[in-house]
C-alpha cells in the first residue's frame, strides 16, 4: 500500500515538474532558434563556395537531458505492449534541438557564419544499467566558416 | 546558388496526443490484459490439477513435509511447520502414558468416523483419508494436500454432538475429494510464476519464487465457491450417513454465538460468513427431509463419547 | 591548428597527409553529482553537470588529438569524428579521430 502512495506521489511530481519544464524548454528554444536564424546550418559535407580562403574551426554544443519520472513509467508500461513510445518522442526532439542551437551559439561566440558537415551524436548515459539515471545526450558538431554566400 | 535556413513547423517530430491520456489507456489495457491472462490461466490450472493422480498428490505432500522435517518420518510435523502452524510434541517419552493412550485413542475414532463417512460420500478409488488429531485450543479443522485431515481439540470442544463433528470432518473430505487442495496449490504456484514473469525481476526472482513454492502452502486458501461446495456436499453426506441433517449447523451457531469471526486463524477466515453458512444450510433443509416425522428410524442428535471431551 | 569536420580547409592547399591522429578520455561522474542527478530524474530537465563533464570531456579529447598531431608535425587536422561508448557503470569514453595533414 505504502509502496503505491510513494509511485502515486513520484508520479505526479514527475508529471507536474515535468510538464513545466518541457513546456518551459521548447519556449526557450524556439525563441533563441529565430534569434540564431542567421547562421546557416548544413549537413553537406563541403563549404558553401570554395573561392577564397576561409576562416574554419570545429565547434559543437552539447545537453543531458533527463527523464521524468512520469515518462520512465509510461515508457516501461509501453515497452509491454509494444508500439510508439510518444513519451520519449519530445525529450528527444528537445535534446537535439537544444544541442544544435549551444553548436550555433559557439559558431556566433567564435564570429562564424555558417556550419557545414553537422552531424549529430546520440548517447545514452545508462546503456544498460537498471537503477542509474536515465538521461539522454546529444552532441551536435560540425565545421563552422566564415563564409561570404 | 542561394543559401537559406528556413523555419520548419513545430509539432512534426512530436506527437500532440495529451500524456495522461495515453498513460492512461496503456494503464488500462496492460493491467487489463494482465487480469484476463491470470483468469484465463487460473481457470486452466483449476481445471488441469483435478486430473492430477491422487498418487501424486500424495508425493508431493511427503516431499513438502520432508523438506520442513529433517528426519522426513512425520508427516504430521512436517506438514504443520510447512503451513506456519505450531507443531506438536510428539516425544513419547517425556510424556505420561496415559495421555498417548488417549490420544491415539481419538485418533483411532476419528479416523473411523471419518472413514464411515468418506464412504457416504462415496469417495472415488485410490483417495484415502488421513485423519491427525492436534490436542491444541484451536477452533480449527482442514484439508491439505495428499488427505491429510487435521482436527483440533478446540473444534472438537465446540460442537456439542458428534453430527456436528461429522459436519466439520464431512466437510474437509469434501474438499479433499473435490482436490481443492492441489488446485489452490497449482493456482498460487502459477499465478506467483506469472506475476514474477510480468513484474520482470526476470530469472533470479523467478527460480527464487520456485524454490520457495513450499511456502505458498500457507497461504493455501479455498475460494469461497469451494466452501460452499463443500458445505453442501458434506450435508449431503450427514443425511445419507445418519438418516437426518440435525447438528450440521452446530459449529457455525457456536462461531456466531462466540462472535470467533474475527479472531478465527487465517484459514478459516476465507470461509464465508458462519452466518450466511447457516442460512444456506437451512433453505437446503427445507427442501431435503429433515422432518422427523417422516423419518423410520432413529432420528436424534448422536452424542459425543465421553473420552473426546477435554476434562 | 585549424580542426574542422570537413575534408578540405577553404582555399588552402593540403601538401601533406600524416595519417590518422585521436584522442580519448574515459571519465566516470562522483557519487555527489549521482545523487543529484539520481533525484533530478524525479523531476525531469537539464541534468547541467552532467553537460559540464561530458563538454570538458570532449575538449580534453580533441586537445589529445591536437597533441598527436603537433607531435607529428601536422597544421590541420580534417574529417574530425567523435564517438562516445559506455565502458563501464557509471563510466563514460569520449574519442576523437581525424586525419591529421599539413596545410601549405
Amino acid at each position: 500500500m505504502y509502496d503505491l502512495i510513494i509511485l502515486f506521489v513520484l508520479l505526479s511530481l514527475g508529471y507536474v515538474f515535468g510538464q513545466i519544464a518541457e513546456k518551459r524548454h521548447f519556449r526557450s528554444i524556439i525563441k533563441r532558434e529565430s534569434e540564431y536564424q542567421s547562421i546557416l546550418t548544413f549537413a553537406k559535407r563541403f563549404p558553401l563556395n570554395n573561392d577564397g580562403e576561409q576562416r574554419a574551426e570545429l565547434v559543437g554544443g552539447n545537453v543531458v537531458i533527463s527523464v521524468d519520472y512520469f515518462k520512465r513509467f509510461v515508457a516501461a508500461l509501453r515497452n509491454l505492449v509494444g508500439g510508439r513510445v510518444t513519451a520519449y518522442e519530445s525529450l528527444l526532439e528537445r535534446a537535439r534541438r537544444e544541442a544544435l542551437l549551444r553548436m550555433k551559439a559557439e559558431a556566433r561566440k567564435k564570429g562564424l557564419n555558417t556550419i557545414v558537415n553537422v552531424k549529430l551524436e546520440t548517447a545514452s548515459i545508462t546503456k544498460g544499467n537498471k537503477n542509474q539515471v536515465g538521461a539522454v545526450e546529444v552532441y551536435a558538431y560540425g565545421t563552422g566558416l566564415l563564409s561570404n554566400h | 546558388m542561394e543559401y537559406q535556413n528556413s523555419k520548419i513547423p513545430e509539432g512534426i517530430n512530436v506527437s500532440s496526443e495529451h500524456p495522461l491520456k495515453n498513460f492512461i489507456y496503456l494503464l488500462l489495457g496492460v493491467s487489463g490484459a494482465i487480469i484476463a491472462v491470470l483468469l484465463v490461466l487460473f481457470y486452466t490450472i483449476g481445471f488441469i490439477a483435478k486430473w492430477v493422480p491422487f498418487e501424486a498428490e500424495v508425493k508431493w505432500a511427503e516431499s513438502i513435509s520432508a523438506s520442513f522435517n529433517e528426519s522426513g518420518d512425520d508427516t504430521q510435523n512436517g506438514l504443520l511447520d510447512a503451513l506456519g502452524l505450531p507443531t506438536t510434541d510428539k516425544n513419547l517419552d517425556g510424556l505420561d502414558e496415559q495421555y498417548t493412550l488417549r490420544v491415539q485413542k481419538i485418533t483411532l475414532y476419528l479416523q473411523d468416523l471419518a472413514n464411515k463417512l468418506a464412504l457416504a460420500q462415496e469417495l472415488p478409488e485410490p483417495i484415502t483419508i488421513t485423519v491427525h488429531y492436534i490436542d491444541q485450543p484451536l477452533v480449527n479443522a482442514f484439508a491439505t494436500l495428499g488427505g491429510h485431515v487435521f482436527i483440533y481439540q478446540g473444534l472438537i470442544d465446540a460442537v456439542e454432538s458428534e453430527n456436528g463433528l461429522a459436519m466439520v470432518i464431512a466437510h474437509e473430505i469434501a474438499h479433499v475429494k473435490n482436490r481443492h487442495p492441489i488446485v489452490a496449490l497449482s493456482r498460487g504456484l502459477g499465478l506467483g510464476v506469472i506475476l514474477s514473469l510480468v513484474t520482470g525481476v526476470g530469472g533470479d526472482s523467478l527460480s527464487t519464487s520456485l524454490a520457495g513454492h513450499v511456502n505458498l502452502l500457507t497461504s493455501l486458501a479455498f475460494s469461497r465457491g469451494q466452501e460452499t461446495e463443500s458445505d453442501i456436499e458434506a450435508y449431503n453426506t450427514l443425511l445419507k450417513y445418519y438418516g437426518h441433517g440435525l447438528g450440521a449447523t452446530e459449529l457455525f451457531s457456536q462461531l456466531v454465538k462466540a462472535g470467533q469471526e474475527t479472531s478465527l486463524p487465517e484459514i478459516l477466515n476465507s470461509h464465508p460468513l458462519s452466518q450466511k453458512r447457516i442460512e444456506r444450510l437451512e433453505k437446503l433443509g427445507q427442501s431435503t427431509i429433515t422432518d422427523c416425522s417422516y423419518a423410520s428410524f432413529n432420528c436424534s442428535l448422536t452424542p459425543l463419547p465421553e473420552f473426546l471431551l477435554n476434562d | 591548428m585549424i580542426v574542422t569536420n570537413i575534408e578540405i580547409v577553404p582555399g588552402r592547399q593540403v601538401v601533406k597527409h600524416l595519417g590518422m591522429v585521436q584522442g580519448n578520455t574515459v571519465r566516470s561522474k562522483h557519487v555527489g553529482r549521482d545523487l543529484m542527478a539520481g533525484f533530478k530524474n524525479i523531476f525531469g530537465g537539464e541534468l547541467v553537470g552532467y553537460t559540464e563533464l561530458l563538454t570538458e570531456s570532449r575538449e580534453e579529447a580533441v586537445d589529445r588529438m591536437k597533441q598527436q598531431a603537433e607531435a607529428i608535425g601536422a597544421n590541420a587536422i580534417l574529417n574530425v569524428r567523435f564517438s562516445t561508448s559506455s565502458v563501464a557503470a557509471g563510466a563514460a569514453e569520449l574519442f576523437a579521430y581525424g586525419t591529421a595533414v599539413v596545410l601549405e
